[in-house]
């Protein structure tokens, strides 16, 4: 088990989403960094989608009151494990009574702003409609629908594996498959529906120019500055089905990217939509950062995508191999 | 190693996209080449005694740090800046020195006993094979 001994709220249990549950208007969820998330799993042995913590706001501490392997992965926020210091994406063994540290984002290597402490089986909570994901407009899911508070206290799923295979890390998916233009962090985006009735000028500016991620963004969406988008003609339409990614332009002409917390419906226009495979980028992206967006078509989408799973699956075969290793020369 | 054991290694290296594999062991070298047609086999002589030292031998009285996997060694998390033992530091038995990368996989390389760091003997980014020398430590 581990208590939760940091006061600073917006830490929630998150795993990789509440899929198949928006034909009952209940929104996605899980992590903002599913890469990370999966990664920390892969550390551990658990299933890539065991449920984990995503800290996006630090210091953040735990206390472990039993022996137990975990896994730190996302921002590097120079953890330590009561004095000694651990490395970033790297699965370590805590003993009874140890407390975690996360310092302040490093941003040496990544400028990224959220972590995830993934643990041995992943952090036992209920699963509600398929997901351990908490669900905040809805107050379910994760821990008791909210997020964690000073004296909680998680359960780890299976405290006894990865016992004997700790002290190993994996290189972050931001240096193994990097995406930047001009030195910014870039993602690629699918025109949307309703592209077209942007003007030519506008459209251009919104590919070459960079994007703010404003203050006024979270786990609901990331409201951007930059050159102001116009309409060509007046867009008018009811609210109908969105997902996480798909950028929104209010009439302000100021774009709304949805995040893994956006309601399902929306009656915006939309300019494009930030393809799946590159969410993470975005949900790493700190307030106040600038990003890039790039112009994908379906079939590039559907590439990087299957890009991202192998390179997971690559993480997870040598990770796999490792442990058998370290648990042969054990026996 | 008799003519069995490397037919069998032959057979899994075809099923494999590794180019060069080689084991040495006390009195034999064996170098398999797969070039993507057969594999030719050269037994050799190695004339190395099973009992002498190391090519590379770490200073009089002090210690190495050694590969524990072929791999590609870095002085430091690829995330960031400071090197994970610089010559001079102080170090416990355990503290990773160094790390090995291999493919997504980072291993560290830790320390086989307290000292202090004598030396770096490859540079950072460098493709090492299994047992390289890596980090000289003298013992406290």
């Amino acid at each position: 088990m581990i208590e939760i001994l940091s006061a600073s709220a917006l830490a929630t249990v998150q795993d990789l989403g509440r899929v198949g549950a928006l034909q009952w208007g209940v929104g996605t969820s899980g992590a903002m960094d599913p890469l990370a998330l999966a990664a920390g799993n892969v550390l551990l042995g658990n299933d890539d989608g065991a449920a984990a913590i995503e800290v996006p706001v630090f210091p953040f501490q735990v206390r472990f009151s039993e022996d137990l392997a975990f896994a730190l992965t996302g921002a590097d926020c120079a953890a330590r494990l009561d004095d000694t210091p651990l490395m970033p994406w790297w699965v370590a063994q805590a003993r009874a009574g140890q407390v975690l540290t996360l310092g302040l984002p490093q941003g040496t290597g990544w400028r990224a702003s959220r972590a995830y402490l993934c643990v041995a089986g992943g952090v036992d909570v209920p699963a509600v409609l398929g997901s351990r994901s908490t669900q905040l407009r809805g107050d379910f899911g994760g821990h008791e629908g909210r997020a964690l508070r000073q004296g909680d206290v998680l359960r780890a799923a299976a405290p006894g594996n990865g016992r004997h295979a700790s002290g190993f890390g994996l290189l972050p998916p931001a240096l193994a498959l990097p995406l930047v233009l001009d030195g910014v962090p870039a993602m690629r985006v699918l025109p949307a529906a309703e592209y077209a009735h942007y003007t030519e000028a506008s459209r251009a500016a919104f590919w070459a120019g960079e994007w703010k991620i404003t203050a006024q963004s979270d786990r609901y969406g990331y409201r951007l500055a930059g050159t102001a988008l116009e309409a060509a003609d007046v867009v008018e339409m009811r609210s109908h089905g969105i997902v996480p990614g798909v950028i929104q332009v209010p009439p302000g002409g100021q774009p709304i990217v949805q995040m893994r917390d956006a309601q399902p419906s929306g009656g915006y226009p939309k300019l494009g939509t930030v393809i799946e495979a590159d969410l993470w980028r975005l949900g790493q992206a700190p307030i106040g950062s600038r990003v890039r967006f790039i112009e994908t078509d379906w079939d590039a989408a559907v590439a990087a995508l299957e890009q991202t799973h192998a390179w997971l699956a690559d993480a997870r075969r040598l990770a796999d191999l490792y442990r058998r290793q370290r648990e042969r020369t054990r026996a | 190693m008799n003519a069995d054991q490397i037919e069998r290694i032959s057979a899994w290296l075809a099923a494999t996209d590794i180019a060069l594999l080689e084991l040495r062991g006390p009195g034999t070298q064996l170098r398999l080449r797969h070039d993507g047609g057969g594999v030719p086999v050269r037994h050799e002589p190695f004339d190395v005694a099973p009992s002498a030292s190391p090519p590379t031998a770490a200073p009089i009285g002090g210690l190495t740090a050694n590969a524990p996997s072929v791999g590609v060694f870095l002085h430091r998390h690829p995330l960031r800046e400071a090197a994970l033992a610089q010559v001079g530091a102080r170090v416990g038995a355990g503290q990773p020195l160094g790390l090995l990368q291999i493919g997504a996989l980072l291993l560290p390389l830790c320390a086989p006993e307290a000292g202090t760091v004598t030396g770096m003997r490859v540079a950072h980014g460098t493709a090492v094979g299994y047992g390289t020398p890596l980090v000289d430590l003298a013992p406290r």
